[in-house]
C-alpha cells in the first residue's frame, strides 16, 4: 500500500483520535449501569466508520491495528491486546462487507459492526478463561449493541455531513 | 473520499438490526435455556479455566468466604446458601462487585483482570424469575 503524504497524516491523526476516544469513555462507565465485563460504548468505532468511508477498508485496517496496539502499550496490559485485537478485527470485517452493500446507511454498518465487536470480544473471553461462561454474556451484549451502534451511526452521520464540502474530503 | 454513505437510516437497515436481535434470541435461547435441574445449586469456582472449587449451596449453613488469589490479584468472595456475591476485588475494573448477587443456576460472576469465573449450576429453576436484570 503506498500512502500520500496527506493519507499518511490523516491515518496518524485518525489514530490519535481513536485513542483519545477510547480515553474519553472511561469517563461513561457503561459498565456501573450494565454490569459485564468490557462493555463500553465503542466510540472508536466512529473513527473506524469515518476511516472505512473516507480512507477506504485498507487504511481503516492499518488505523484500527494501530490504535489496539498503542492502546495495550498505553494501558500497560498486553492481555487486553487479544480482546481488543479479535474484536476490533471481526467489527471491521463485518464493516468491510456491509459497506459494499450500497443499499445499506451508515447506521446499519455500524449496528453490524458493534454486534460482529461484541462476539468477536466475547470469542477472546472464552479463549483466554478457557471456559463457555461468557457466552451467558453475548445475547445481553448484542441487544446493548444495538443501542451502541445506533449511537456511533448516528454520531458518524453528523460527522459526514460536517465534512462534506470540506477539503478533507475530496483528497 | 473512498466512497459516499448513505447518511439517513433506511429499511435495509432495519434487517440488519433485526439480524442482530435474532441472533441475540438465538443465542439467549441456546445458553439460557435448557438448564434442567439435576442435583442441588452449585457454585462453580473456576480459576484460569481449570475447576478450583465445587460448593453445593445447599451444603452450607451459613455465610462463607473465600479469598481467591489469581495472576496476582485478590478476590473475596462469599457463599450463602441462597446467593453468591464477591463482596470486594482489588481489579482495576470491578465489575466482578458490579455484578452483585447470583442467586438462580446459569448466572455466573466473571472477572477478566483475575480470569476467575464462578458459575451457579443446577438447582430448581425459577420461571418467575428475570433472565436479566438491567440498570
Amino acid at each position: 500500500m503506498k500512502l500520500t503524504t496527506k493519507q499518511l497524516t490523516l491515518c496518524a491523526v485518525l489514530t490519535a483520535m481513536a485513542l483519545a476516544l477510547s480515553y474519553l469513555e472511561n469517563f461513561f462507565p457503561l459498565s456501573l449501569a450494565i454490569p459485564i465485563p468490557g462493555i463500553k460504548l465503542g466510540l472508536a468505532n466512529i473513527v473506524t466508520v469515518f476511516a472505512l468511508y473516507a480512507l477506504g477498508p485498507g487504511q481503516a485496517l492499518l488505523i484500527l491495528l494501530a490504535r489496539c496496539f498503542l492502546g495495550a502499550v498505553f494501558a500497560g496490559n498486553m492481555n487486553a491486546l487479544i480482546f481488543s485485537l479479535l474484536g476490533g478485527v471481526t467489527a471491521m470485517l463485518v464493516m468491510i462487507g456491509l459497506s459494499r452493500l450500497r443499499k445499506l446507511s451508515v447506521y446499519g454498518v455500524s449496528v453490524g459492526g458493534a454486534a460482529a465487536h461484541n462476539c468477536g470480544q466475547v470469542a477472546a473471553a472464552v479463549l483466554t478463561l478457557g471456559n463457555t461462561a461468557p457466552l451467558y454474556y453475548l445475547p445481553v451484549l448484542l441487544g446493548v449493541s444495538l443501542f451502541t451502534g445506533a449511537l456511533t451511526g448516528l454520531i458518524s452521520a453528523c460527522l459526514f455531513r460536517a465534512l462534506a464540502h470540506t477539503d478533507l474530503m475530496k483528497g | 473520499m473512498k466512497s459516499s454513505p448513505k447518511l439517513r437510516p433506511c429499511g435495509w437497515d432495519a434487517l440488519v438490526v433485526l439480524l442482530v436481535l435474532l441472533l441475540a434470541v438465538g443465542c439467549g435461547a441456546a445458553v439460557w435455556g435448557g438448564n434442567e435441574a439435576t442435583h442441588d445449586l452449585t457454585a462453580v469456582i473456576s480459576v484460569d479455566g481449570e475447576t478450583a472449587e465445587t460448593v453445593a449451596l445447599s451444603s452450607l449453613s451459613g455465610p462463607e468466604e473465600r479469598t481467591l488469589t489469581a495472576n496476582g490479584y485478590t478476590l473475596h468472595l462469599v457463599l450463602s446458601p441462597e446467593e453468591v456475591y464477591m463482596e470486594a476485588a482489588d481489579c482495576p475494573t470491578q465489575d466482578c462487585v458490579h455484578t452483585g448477587h447470583i442467586s438462580r443456576s446459569g448466572q455466573s460472576i466473571v472477572c477478566l483482570p483475575a480470569r476467575v469465573i464462578v458459575r451457579l449450576e443446577g438447582g430448581q429453576k425459577d420461571e418467575s424469575a428475570p433472565d436479566v436484570v438491567i440498570g
